[in-house]
């Protein structure tokens, strides 16, 4: 195993018991943000918001044609 | 094309079932733009627990040809009132599934909060034309938080800083 690759892994293993452990907490800020949100026109009851699923299926699509390029040394 | 989801909200619609669409397709309607909005493939559906409404839900789905599932296996018939009581009185979640990728949990648990108080403040918002009733974004995120599952905990960090950075004006 190259050191590059025991390196990327290490890090995996970092970033899961992180994410192991890892707890949120609400905050005043947050919710003050959420409260922002929800007062916008765009959320006001009635709103159309058919154009979410849109996105996101555009969204979806733009990765069909991904393709992995070899790095460049 | 269109959202898999519209005939059944408008099957639900037809039969009068009461739900409210939760979880991250919930707060994906509230997004402010598409920073804050997540590839998500499900929708979760908050419903009270009352069987009769429960076999409403059910019954749209068959209008509709769709798929019931209980624990991977398929729902069983006659999909009556006997079942739905043994359903909500194990708050069992029956999961939708159709075309298009299709996927729809019927929850009758929703952490933290009873249906009525969920119910009493939430939104209509439209989609292909039909009305969906929405949980408040701050009952989604509270939800979440109180579930505390590390799914949950990674969209609540996530989306918390990505509505900071869209909101919050840089000093």
């Amino acid at each position: 195993m190259t050191p590059e690759l025991e390196e990327v892994l290490r890090g995996l293993e970092r970033a899961t018991a992180f994410a192991k452990s890892y707890r949120f907490e609400m905050t005043e800020d947050y919710l003050q943000l959420i409260a922002q949100v929800e007062a916008m026109p765009r959320n006001q009851p009635g709103t159309d918001k058919s154009y979410v699923w849109r996105a996101q299926r555009a969204y979806k699509e733009s990765f069909k044609n991904v393709r992995l390029l070899p790095r460049e040394p | 094309m269109t959202d898999p989801f519209v005939p059944l909200a408008r099957a639900l619609a037809a039969r009068g079932v009461r739900y409210v669409l939760i979880g991250v397709s919930g707060a994906n309607f509230y997004a402010p733009s598409g920073g804050a909005r997540f590839v998500t493939e499900d929708y979760d559906l908050f419903l009270p627990l009352d069987a009769r409404n429960l076999v409403n839900a059910w019954a749209a789905c068959d209008d509709l040809g769709l798929e019931l599932w209980l624990s991977n296996e398929p729902l069983d018939k006659p999909r009556d009132k006997w079942l739905a009581d043994h359903i909500v009185e194990r708050r069992a979640v029956t999961r939708v599934t159709g075309p298009e990728a299709l996927q729809v949990d019927f929850t009758l648990v929703m952490k933290g909060f009873e249906f009525g108080t969920v119910w009493n403040e939430h939104r209509v918002f439209l989609t292909g034309g039909v009305q969906v009733p929405t949980a408040r974004l701050v009952h989604i995120v509270t939800s979440k938080q109180a579930a505390g599952r590390l799914k949950d905990n990674l969209f609540l960090a996530t989306h918390h800083d990505a509505l900071e950075q869209l909101l919050k004006k840089p000093d």
